[in-house]
């Protein structure tokens, strides 16, 4: 399930993005074909609504038309489009208040059945929810760093790069974030046996 | 390693990025050390589930929307009509020509308000109400009246000033070189009217320059008439000769034939007449007049 954001494909993503810059808007579908989904599993990881995780990748790709003038010669791609969404993320928590809306069972429901078989599906359901969940109740730095090294497979040092500190710093905090989630994972499974 | 400096590389381990050398050490810490063993298991349990999350699948509707955005973009790009590319102009160069920062574009406004204010009061007359119009009028009728009556005045004053004042204005009169009506209307006046034979003669070498002039021919041609002293006579005739003014002619024979004018009157009378009726072209003096007499005198 790993998404690798450094495939090279015939065209870099720096060259696509050079053209869109260039008047080519049409060559944004190339990279939104490689880029929405790890956007919107960064997105839905981040905020736990689908719906909502659609409109931002939607929201990212407006942007990055917007200011595609402001996109850089030197600049990478994945580390602008990343350096966007956390904008957006941001933008969006600030608007809805604080804290993301706990899982949303309907959410849930829309979820895809990815599982590998029913039977295990039945086991692990659950299992998956408190894990959700338990990332949903994680501080917003933390949770974003987990969704990022864990889930996006970003490397530390674009991490670091991204979030303007030290690959040091980056690991620390990952770390932490990896401690906490267990904490709570475990939290949440005692009060639901309770 | 103690245990904190184990657990601080557990990240790098488990990504496979440590250093071979301190991987081996890790990894004989941890076989040695329970606390470390528990800790390591919980966070690569945890590790573990996380990378079960399955990669979230976005619906239809995320697709469908993005390429309408891009539909709608690439139509506006192709389709800039010659209107917005000049409006889009038209804002860029306003853009760049005025301030950004509001400060300055509080203070530009100011300035501009304080401008207007000023290039009003400066340039703009007020705008006059009907009774100061009316006011105005009044004045200026006004003084149109006083201007006569200072004009009547002044002559009445020259009427009684002094003889050597009078000679003095007129005197002044001839420094003019252009002297306008009004002053030669005043001299033709003096020669008519003033007790002073010095004043008068002073008016006929005044206005002997402008002899040319109608209005001071027909003067002189009147004051002639009236003239009693022989030395303002001379003069005259003498003026009015040399511009051979026929209308003096009947003024000419009556100083001729007249035996109690001054001797020296009549000669200077005979003679204008004859230059009248006989205009000596080596005088050089062409005649004035084409309608005189023709001169056929045998």
């Amino acid at each position: 399930m790993a998404v690798s954001l450094a495939v090279e494909v015939e065209t870099s993503d720096h060259e696509l993005m050079i053209a869109v810059r260039a008047g080519e808007i049409a060559r944004l579908g190339e990279l939104f074909e490689r880029y929405h989904r790890p956007l919107y599993g960064f997105f839905v990881h981040l905020t736990n609504q689908t719906s909502v995780s659609e409109d931002l990748v939607q929201i990212v790709f407006y942007r990055i038309l917007k200011y595609r003038h402001t996109y850089r010669d030197e600049g990478k791609f994945s580390a602008w489009i990343y350096h966007l969404a956390r904008k957006v993320a941001a933008d969006h928590f600030r608007k809805h208040a604080a804290a993301p809306a706990a899982t949303d069972p309907l959410d849930l429901h829309n979820h895809p059945d990815s599982g590998p078989s029913p039977a295990a599906t039945a086991a692990t359901a659950d299992d998956l929810t408190l894990l959700r969940t338990a990332l949903a109740r994680l501080p917003l730095d933390h949770r974003e760093v987990l969704v990022l090294s864990r889930l996006q497979n970003v490397e530390h040092k674009e991490i670091a790069r991204l979030l303007d500190t030290s690959v040091g710093a980056v690991k620390v905090r990952v770390h932490r974030a990896l401690k906490e989630l267990r904490a709570l994972y475990f939290k949440i499974r005692r009060e639901d046996a309770a | 390693m103690n245990c904190q400096r184990v657990q601080d590389c557990f990240i790098e381990y488990q990504d496979g990025t440590l250093a071979p050398d301190e991987s081996a050490g890790v990894r004989t810490h941890l076989a040695s050390c329970p606390s470390c063993q528990r800790e390591w298991a919980a966070l690569q349990e945890i590790t573990r589930k996380l990378d079960q999350l399955p990669a979230a699948e976005p619906g239809p509707r995320l697709r469908e929307n993005f390429y309408a955005m891009l539909e709608t973009h690439q139509r506006a790009a192709d389709s800039r009509s010659p209107f917005t590319f000049a409006k889009g102009r038209l804002e860029a160069f306003f853009a760049a020509l005025l301030p950004a920062r509001p400060s300055l574009q509080f203070a530009g406004a100011l300035a501009l308000l304080a401008g207007g204010l000023l290039a009003g009061a400066r340039f703009l007359p007020p705008r006059p109400d009907p009774a100061a119009t009316s006011a105005q009028a009044e004045i200026a009728a006004l003084r149109a009246r006083v201007d006569d009556m200072s004009q009547l005045v002044s002559y009445s004053l020259l009427q009684q000033k002094s003889t050597s004042e009078r000679l003095q204005t007129v005197l002044a009169a001839m420094e003019l070189k252009s002297p306008d009506r009004q002053v030669l209307t005043e001299l033709v006046g003096t020669l008519a009217f003033d007790p002073s034979v010095n004043v008068r003669l002073s008016a006929v070498e005044a206005l002997a320059p402008h002899a040319q002039d109608r209005l001071v021919r027909a003067g002189l041609v009147s004051a002639l008439s009236r003239e009693s002293a022989p030395l303002v006579q001379l003069a005259m005739i003498e003026v009015l000769g040399s511009v051979h003014e026929t209308a003096a002619a009947p003024v000419f024979e009556h100083f001729s034939r007249d035996e109690t004018a001054d001797k020296n009157v009549r000669e200077a009378a005979r003679r204008a007449l004859a230059a009248l009726y006989n205009p000596n072209p080596a005088s050089g003096q062409p005649p004035a007049q084409a309608n005189q007499p023709t001169p056929v005198l045998s």
